[in-house]
């Protein structure tokens, strides 16, 4: 069944779209897409949740937007990392798997 | 759909600005075509219209709860961009000044140089204004303190200190400081131990605290109280290292006697005694800084430096009318009525000085605005040569305000940058300034640029910035584009009304130039004249001394005479002396508070003076001094009749009058050979105690550079009378002036060595004061040295900077009149008239400046009359000499280029634009 993004643990939402947008430039809905594909809809994003880690990521200068034409001729707003975001993302990323790897050192042992 | 991989600049570039409405529209824009994507995407997958739609609204979750975040954030967004924009365009701005000055260097030199001169001058004068007539003293609220006279300048004495202490209500407290000391420090004496006497109340009416420890108490000076003292700032530090343990040690008072003081405290380091006059003029000798201070009872200190502090919001003449209101009303004790004065610093000042610092202030002023003119004529000189520059910027979308602002940064850098240059240069103006400044501008010593002086300094340049900065900001943008693009090929016409506001500034700069151009000059024929002033003496290597003499109780008349004669023996064997008499520096008699009367003439008609100066001498004084009799002799005899006062006419001592007494008491003449009569008056003298003198002689009247107060050039040259103490003696000397005042220091101290030893008083003889003749006319010249050098350095900097703004003009006008020449040479003008048009051109501007200038100057040289010494304010020499000099500086400058224009070669000129 698939889950609702607010259980997600604080953070992650960000980390996944940084990693999305490190493919190619996306408009917001297209991160919706590219995001449950990728977790075969496991996970399903609440759009009001997505906006607001665009728009915390667009202050904190790790993305930057500029409105583009989408696939089937829609203005759109499209989202791509700057190097800013980069970097952002490859720090985010060591500390998830170090976050990842300590919490289930201790559920495996249990 | 554009590229994101832009670079950020070029992307910012083609962006429109964030406003809230803007990124309101788009949140909303991107939205919707969010949701409709999603509607598409669930139809796709088979659901219906509806069902889609109520899906993507589940899926976007809480939409009320965004809707306030968006409006939060973007009112946040849109507030933020605000000062970032305005930020980056601010350094945008400021980079591009600073870059437009690195393209022009040596404009932007001159710029810098015109406008830290008159920022440096004004802020340097702002400072002595300052000092001299708005705070004059380095207290808190110094302006409350006065200093408490009677009469001319006299002490108060104890009943009426005890009246005003008990009655005054315009003073919050009465204090008074005497120092222990008749001892005038040398030069170059740093001994810390001079006493000095106080009242408990005197450091809190300065209005200051100890530094460290505690001030006197009322109870410190009861008799029999522990001996205690408050060392000197500077003590502390030279002999007790500052420490804070010095408090309780104990210091000997070896002026005073022979007991032990306990340190109580340490004054704070700007203790002094305020508004103390100079002691003498010999420039050599100072008045002993005290560095021991001890507690007194304001009874006791009656008859010394009194002062007081006034209540908040009262006036020092409000002040004045109480205390001149309580003695009046005292009960009479058959003392003359006096009157009472409360003075402020400023009113010690000399009034001339006063207004010579006034005019200089006003003159600075003039000064600056010249600077401004000429940097103003300068800017806009070049927002003329850039207007091209501009309307292009105009053409691609920038803004009128936009240009205008970085027109006014460009102008509000330059002005920054050249107050800070300013306040170099006002510090070492300020240096030169105290250097220069006259001996009776003592209390200027010690003045550094003042926080007050910063902000107006501050103030003036930023003021000039704004308002030279309008200039060239007002016709930045005045003009349409199109317009300045077109006439960009043909020349000139378009700038007619730039070039007159120029013309307007040159014409101005050139008659201000011309009003103080012509004060400096009259202060410098002043000058002149005051050098080559007939002083009525010759004071080459005449020196003057005063030695105080001390003989005990037991000493007789005789035995003072006696004294006397052995130290006038012994300074006049001095190698390098050539000769001495008793008696003073010409124009330096002593005030006595008496009334010369002359004998009633034949119609029983008598005249009395009650102001002169008396001069003691021996007969040879006038030979000695160079000073030449008019009329008479000089007196050969020197007896002065036993008993003072007496009436026997045929007993009485002969004397010399000046010519001014003789003019006052005899009027028709006849004065050799009449009689004088001085009856005492005053305080200091027992009351009807009189002398009379036969006039033999009446010699010219002493005149010094500096002016002399009409009343003293009355003089009574008499013998000296045999009760008095000192010994005034002038020498003639071949030696320079070091060396003798060392030699009057050794003999004088020896006498005292040796009378100290024969009486066992505590002092035998002191030197009180050295004046060397030189020096003495050199300081009283020093006020209109200092006016004069100072308006001089003002004109000399305003007429150069006159002459650069012409140079400007003229230049400017050639530039753009290249073809226009070119054309009339390749016609076959020759040199000569081309140089001629172009001169001609700046001689007409410097002519109407001129015009103006003079008759500016005829309005204003007036303030001058009081300071200017045998030549008119509206001396003809003067104003034609320096409309020459100012006709020379706009030829030479209209010159240069004209010499370049002849030199245009004419082909180049019609390929010119």
């Amino acid at each position: 069944m698939p889950r609702d993004t607010s259980d997600l643990l604080h953070g992650t939402l960000d980390l996944l779209v940084l990693k999305a947008l490190a493919t190619q430039p996306m408009h917001g809905f297209g991160l919706c897409q590219w995001i449950e594909q990728r977790t075969r809809h496991e996970l399903e994003i609440v759009d009001s949740a997505l906006y607001k880690a665009l728009h915390r990521l667009t202050d904190a200068g790790a993305i930057a937007a500029v409105w583009g034409v989408s696939d089937n001729n829609r203005r759109a707003r499209y989202y791509s990392l700057t190097p800013r975001g980069r970097q952002m993302l490859r720090a985010e990323i060591a500390t998830w798997k170090r976050y990842v790897s300590a919490v289930s050192g201790i559920l495996e042992t249990a | 759909m554009l590229s994101p991989w832009l670079p950020r600049g070029i992307r910012r570039l083609f962006q429109l600005p964030a406003t809230r409405a803007r990124m309101a529209r788009e949140l909303d824009e991107e939205l919707r075509t969010h949701f409709a994507m999603r509607v598409e995407e669930l139809r796709a997958r088979g659901l219906s219209r509806d069902d889609a739609e109520a899906e993507a609204r589940r899926r976007f979750g809480d939409l009320e709860e965004f809707q306030q975040y968006a409006a939060h954030r973007i009112a946040r967004r849109a507030r933020w961009l605000r000062v970032t924009d305005w930020l980056a365009e601010l350094v945008q701005d400021v980079r591009f000044a600073a870059r437009q000055f690195t393209k022009a260097r040596s404009l932007t030199a001159i710029a810098l140089l015109t406008l830290a001169l008159g920022i440096g001058a004004n802020a340097a004068i702002f400072t002595v204004v300052h000092r001299l007539l708005i705070a004059p003293l380095p207290y808190p609220d110094g302006d409350r303190i006065v200093k408490l006279v009677v009469g001319d300048g006299n002490a108060p004495d104890q009943a009426m200190l005890a009246a005003w202490r008990d009655r005054a209500r315009s003073v919050d407290a009465i204090g008074a400081v005497s120092v222990h000391a008749l001892f005038l420090q040398d030069f170059g004496d740093t001994r810390d131990t001079v006493p000095a006497f106080i009242t408990a109340s005197y450091l809190r009416l300065l209005g200051l605290r100890p530094a460290l420890g505690r001030d006197f108490t009322p109870a410190d000076a009861q008799p029999g109280a522990p001996a205690v003292t408050i060392i000197s700032y500077r003590k502390w530090q030279r002999e007790f290292g500052g420490r804070a343990d010095v408090l309780g040690s104990t210091i000997p008072v070896p002026d005073l006697d022979d007991r032990q003081y306990a340190i109580i405290g340490v004054a704070p380091r700007e203790m002094s005694i305020p508004m103390s006059a100079p002691a003498g003029v010999s420039g050599k000798l100072r008045q002993a800084t005290p560095a021991i201070w001890l507690p007194a009872s304001l009874d006791s200190l009656a008859g010394s430096d009194v002062f007081a502090r006034l209540r908040p919001g009262v006036a020092a003449a409000a002040a004045t009318r109480e205390l001149q209101s309580i003695l009046d009303s005292e009960p009479p004790t058959g003392r003359e009525p006096v009157r009472a004065r409360a003075m402020r610093a400023q009113d010690f000042l000399d009034p001339r000085e006063a207004q010579t610092v006034q005019v200089l202030f006003v003159a600075v002023g003039v000064l600056l605005l010249i600077a401004c003119a000429t940097v103003a004529n300068l800017l806009m000189s070049r927002a003329w040569t850039r207007r091209r520059e501009f309307a292009v910027r105009t053409a691609l979308g920038a803004g009128r305000l936009r240009l205008a602002r970085q027109v006014l940064t460009e102008s509000v850098l330059l002005a920054l940058a050249g107050g800070l240059l300013g306040m170099g240069v006002a510090w070492a103006a300020l240096e030169i300034i105290l250097t220069l400044r006259p001996p009776s501008l003592e209390h200027l010593d010690g003045v550094t640029l003042h926080p007050a002086v910063l902000f107006w300094t501050a103030g003036i340049s930023v003021g000039t910035g704004i308002l030279f900065g309008s200039a060239p900001a007002l016709f930045a943008g005045a003009r349409p584009v199109g317009d300045v693009l077109r006439s960009e090929t043909r020349t000139a016409s378009g700038g007619s009304a730039a070039q007159r506001m120029r013309s307007a500034l040159i014409v101005f700069e050139i008659a201000m130039s011309l009003v103080l151009l012509v004060g400096a000059g009259l202060l410098v024929r002043s000058f002149v004249g005051l050098q080559r002033m007939h002083l009525g003496f010759r004071p080459q290597g005449l020196v003057a001394t005063d030695v105080m003499l001390s003989f005990g109780r037991e000493g007789s008349a005789a035995d003072r005479a006696a004294r006397r004669d052995e130290l006038f023996q012994l300074l006049r064997a001095m190698p390098g002396v050539t000769g001495a008499a008793m008696g003073m520096m010409p124009g330096q008699g002593w005030r006595v508070l008496a009334t010369l009367e002359s004998e009633p003439d034949a119609s029983g008609h008598s005249r009395s003076v009650a102001d002169f100066a008396a001069i003691f001498i021996t007969p040879d004084y006038f030979r000695l001094a160079g000073m030449s009799l008019v009329a008479g002799r000089p007196p050969d005899s020197l007896t002065w009749p036993r008993g003072g006062g007496n009436a026997d006419p045929s007993m009485s001592p002969e004397v010399v009058v000046s010519q001014a007494l003789a003019r006052r008491l005899w009027p028709e003449g006849g004065a050799i050979g009449a009689r004088l009569v001085e009856k005492s008056s005053g305080p200091f003298t027992r009351a009807g105690r009189s002398a009379s003198y036969t006039v033999v002689g009446i010699v010219e009247d002493v005149r010094l550079p500096g002016g002399r107060d009409a009343r003293w050039t009355m003089e009574l040259y008499s013998p000296m009378p045999p009760r008095l103490f000192q010994l005034p003696l002038v020498l003639r000397t071949t030696m320079p002036e070091r060396e003798i005042v060392s030699s009057i220091r050794r003999v004088v101290a020896d006498f005292d060595r040796t009378l100290r030893g024969e009486t066992g008083l505590l002092f035998g003889a002191i030197l009180r004061e050295v004046t060397v003749g030189d020096t003495y006319v050199r300081e009283s010249l020093a006020p209109a040295r200092f006016a004069m050098a100072l308006l001089v350095a003002f004109s000399v900097v305003a007429l150069v900077l006159s002459g650069v703004g012409l140079y400007g003009v003229i230049a400017y006008s050639v530039a753009q009149r290249t073809r226009e020449i070119g054309v009339r040479l390749a016609l076959g003008a020759d040199a000569m008239s081309v140089k001629r048009l172009v001169v001609g051109g700046g001689l007409r501007l410097a002519m109407v400046g001129i015009g103006i200038g003079v008759v500016a100057a005829a309005g204003s040289t007036r303030v001058l009359s009081h300071v200017l010494y045998g030549v008119s304010p509206a001396d003809p020499g003067t104003f034609v000499a320096i409309a020459v000099l100012v006709v020379t500086i706009a030829v030479a400058a209209a010159y240069i280029p004209a010499h370049r224009a002849t030199r245009i070669a004419p082909t180049e000129a019609l390929r010119a634009e």
